[in-house]
């Protein structure tokens, strides 16, 4: 089997010595071209993992950051669909076996490491990735393939079952419609695999919006009176608040939740009996609960009730035409709702479910930070996410940020138009619309033409491309979870804390470099070698940009008289009008675009010249 | 009688016939059938239906494809369409709606309240050959 899939292996091993052998062995047994890169305790591989496309990870789980158990959770959770390889003990079956069943891959053990052990492990990793593009690809099929058939099995059921082709006789009736129940059962479980993978590997996008929780309960109830009638249940809502209870949610997921919650109580009600739900609003939460009168979660399948594929009892649920998948696909919704979903023991016998969601005065009120120190530098985070945005705040608050959350891309466009912030982060995926676009708003206002942006992502592919490749000036690309060191170092940056345009000095015959220029900097435009000396006396600049062609090349003259009023020294950016020839430039502040045919590359140059200046640098002078 | 021509674009035969049968429980419907994007172009230029329901993934010329090419011909440009799919993810529905179709509807459908969902995305005067009664 081939070993090729696997190109960037990280190892993690705080014992040097291991980690040079390993680098030896691995350098002998891996496929030609396999890039191995080593840290050295969890943080920096969280770190690269969330920077790098990784194809298997290596870990010795004794780090000085991270144990055992820990340290193996924290490496699934930082990349739960790379392969991971656990170097173990000798002597540690046991840490082994977890490793395992935490989801890792395989395990070497120290001391006992051959060629063979190693080409075994990136043999499986090879595997293991070769069965996530199939169960992607297998998916996206099966959604199609299995739906197909399924439309005209339960449409031909439904409009026999329906009378549309004729009264049917007694006996013919009833089998028919076990076939279409049955048909509709299978329609739901392909519907729920398929929402539970989608969920599982963050693919699902949230519309999240102001909701009328009572508006979604009265749906779910229409939609399950049906359902009900069968089990000879009836639902009731006990409505213990008569006004309007908003909250925010994206109302299709949470009629979802409502709506499994409910089949799930009919379902384990006996017959005769009522599922009552009820609406309380609490301070900034709505609770919402679903009583039914069963006979109650037996004590041992309490821990499991969550679990995908769990029953309590299999022979039960064929019974009860379950999937064993729905509340597993509710718990896994109210966590993105940042809401939480438990169960009791109801009084007088049967379950009770409860579900709490945060009420949108509440969450709207979050939104602009008050409880940071006055003289906060204020940053616009636009992330649907609240527990993320609440977790970034709490981090930003300590380092003297103050921030203020946009929970849709309108959202932020208007927070931004009505205050000047001095960074905003974009998560690239928002309910109303993509962050890029949102981006490419902001830039058209005057006053957000230069403001550091950085991007927040989920995923570490989707639009980074377009990003790249459109002249929207983001700062940096951060993957969730976000690294927060590398954000603040970021946000440290001298163009983020100046929260002023760029001078840039031009040096050349012509202004067409100077037009290409103006969206990203001030410029000031000389053609002449004494000129220059006399804008640089008058004023400081943070780059200046050379053609070399310039009174015969002596324009690189200029290059030792290239400091500010303190004497720092201006980086400078050097290109060549004729294109043809590529200046070599030994001096080290010197950064040399390609070409003058190239007007953009050259912007981009500048443009990261600008995004790593010095912190020296001042603003102008008079 | 009122008679609303809904042209059906679907190569799964079987899936014609059962949304042919649920279409056919309204009264005024008038349905016909075409099993790919090229026969859909073609059909909709002469009979010019009040609404046409185009399957998404079809061999040769896909859906979208086929409403792109619907409203280049100014014959067919006006017509309302539903896309019927069995992909519905809530991004991509936005997508449809965004090339242009009236609404998304997700198979498997339910037959008997077919009818009635695609007479909800009837625009008022969806059939432009229906006799208008005059008010005063």
């Amino acid at each position: 089997m081939s070993t090729k899939l696997i190109k960037a292996i990280l190892l993690v091993e705080d014992n040097p010595a291991d980690a040079r052998l390993l680098r030896e062995m691995f350098n002998e047994q891996g496929p030609h071209n396999t890039e191995l890169t080593h840290v050295d305790c969890m943080s920096a591989a969280e770190k690269h993992l969330s920077e790098r496309a990784v194809d298997m990870v290596l870990l010795d789980p004794g780090l000085p950051d991270a144990q055992g158990l820990g340290a193996i959770r924290r490496a699934r959770a930082a990349a739960p669909r790379v392969p991971l390889v656990v170097l173990t003990g000798f002597d540690d079956e046991t840490l082994a076996e977890q490793a395992l069943q935490e989801g890792a891959q395989d395990y070497l053990i120290k001391g006992q490491i051959d060629a063979r052990g190693i080409l075994r492990a990136l043999r499986y990793a090879t595997e293991r990735k070769r069965l996530e593009r199939l169960k992607d690809e297998f998916v996206s099929t099966v959604s199609h393939e299995l739906r197909t058939p399924l439309t005209s099995i339960s449409g031909s059921l439904g409009l026999l079952t329906g009378n549309a082709a004729g009264i049917l006789p007694d006996p013919m009736a009833r089998l028919l419609a076990i076939a279409h129940t049955n048909s509709q059962r299978l329609v739901r479980l392909v519907n729920d695999i398929l929402d539970i993978e989608k969920m599982e590997a963050g693919r699902v996008v949230f519309n999240f919006r102001r909701t009328d929780v009572r508006s979604v309960v009265e749906q779910a109830i229409d939609a399950n009176r049906g359902f009900a009638e069968g089990y000879g249940v009836r639902i009731r809502l006990e409505d213990a608040c008569a006004a309007a209870v908003d909250v925010r949610a994206d109302p299709d997921r949470l009629l979802q939740v409502v709506t499994n919650l409910l089949s799930n109580a009919i379902k384990f009600s006996p017959a005769n009996n009522e599922v009552v739900v009820a609406i309380e609003r609490g301070t900034d939460m709505v609770r919402l609960t679903v009583r039914d009168r069963g006979s109650g979660i037996p004590v041992d399948f309490k821990p499991l009730i969550f679990e995908k594929f769990a029953q309590a009892d299999a022979k039960d649920a064929r019974q009860k035409g379950g999937t064993g998948l729905g509340l597993s696909i509710v718990k896994q919704i109210v966590d993105r709702l940042s809401g939480e979903v438990g169960f009791a023991d109801a009084l007088g016998g049967g379950t009770i479910f409860h579900v709490h969601l945060p009420c949108w005065d509440h969450v709207a009120s979050l939104a602009i930070d008050r409880d940071s120190k006055p003289d906060s530098v204020r940053l616009l985070l636009c992330e649907d996410d609240l527990d993320t945005a609440l977790t970034l705040r709490e981090q930003l608050r300590q380092n003297g940020f103050a921030t203020d959350f946009a929970y849709s891309a309108g959202d932020a466009f208007t927070c931004a138009a009505a205050t000047q912030y001095r960074a905003i982060l974009v998560d690239i995926h928002l309910p109303d619309g993509d962050g890029i676009s949102l981006i490419v708003r902001l830039r058209e206002l005057p006053q957000y033409r230069d403001t550091s942006i950085i991007v927040i992502s989920a995923d570490p592919n989707r639009g980074r491309e377009d990003l790249r490749s459109s002249k929207l000036n983001v700062l940096d690309w951060l993957n969730k979870p976000v690294d927060f060191d590398r954000l603040m170092r970021l946000l440290l940056k001298p163009v983020v804390r100046a929260n002023r345009r760029p001078r840039i000095l031009h040096v050349d015959e012509d202004d067409i470099v100077a037009r290409a220029l103006n969206d990203i900097a001030d410029v000031v435009t000389v053609n002449s070698i004494e000129a220059a000396q006399r804008a640089l006396k008058a004023s400081d600049f943070d780059l200046a940009v050379l053609d070399v062609a310039l009174a015969n090349g002596a324009s690189l003259d200029l290059l030792p008289e290239l400091r500010d009023s303190k004497g720092n020294v201006i980086p400078v950016v050097v290109f060549s009008a004729q294109g043809a020839s590529l200046m070599d430039v030994a001096d080290e502040q010197a950064a040399l675009a390609k070409s003058h045919a190239s007007i953009d590359s050259l912007v981009a140059t500048v443009r990261d010249r600008l995004a790593s200046r010095p912190e020296s640098v001042s603003g102008a002078t008079a | 009688m009122t008679v609303i021509r809904i042209l059906l674009v679907d190569d799964e035969p079987d899936i014609r016939e059962v949304v042919d049968v649920s279409l056919g429980l309204d009264p005024e419907f008038k349905t016909r059938a075409c099993a790919s994007g090229a026969d859909a172009l073609a059909m909709a230029a002469e009979w010019l239906p009040s609404l046409i329901l185009l399957d998404v993934m079809m061999p040769l010329m896909d859906g979208p494809t086929t409403l792109a090419n619907l409203r280049k011909n100014p014959r067919t440009a006006h017509i309302p369409v539903l896309f019927l799919t069995a992909r519905t993810q809530s991004g991509e529905i936005a997508h449809y709606i965004s090339l242009g179709a009236q609404g998304v509807l997700s198979k498997p459908f339910d037959p008997m309240t077919l009818a009635a969902s695609v007479r909800s995305h009837l625009p008022v005067w969806a059939d432009h050959h229906a006799p208008v009664e005059q008010t005063t």
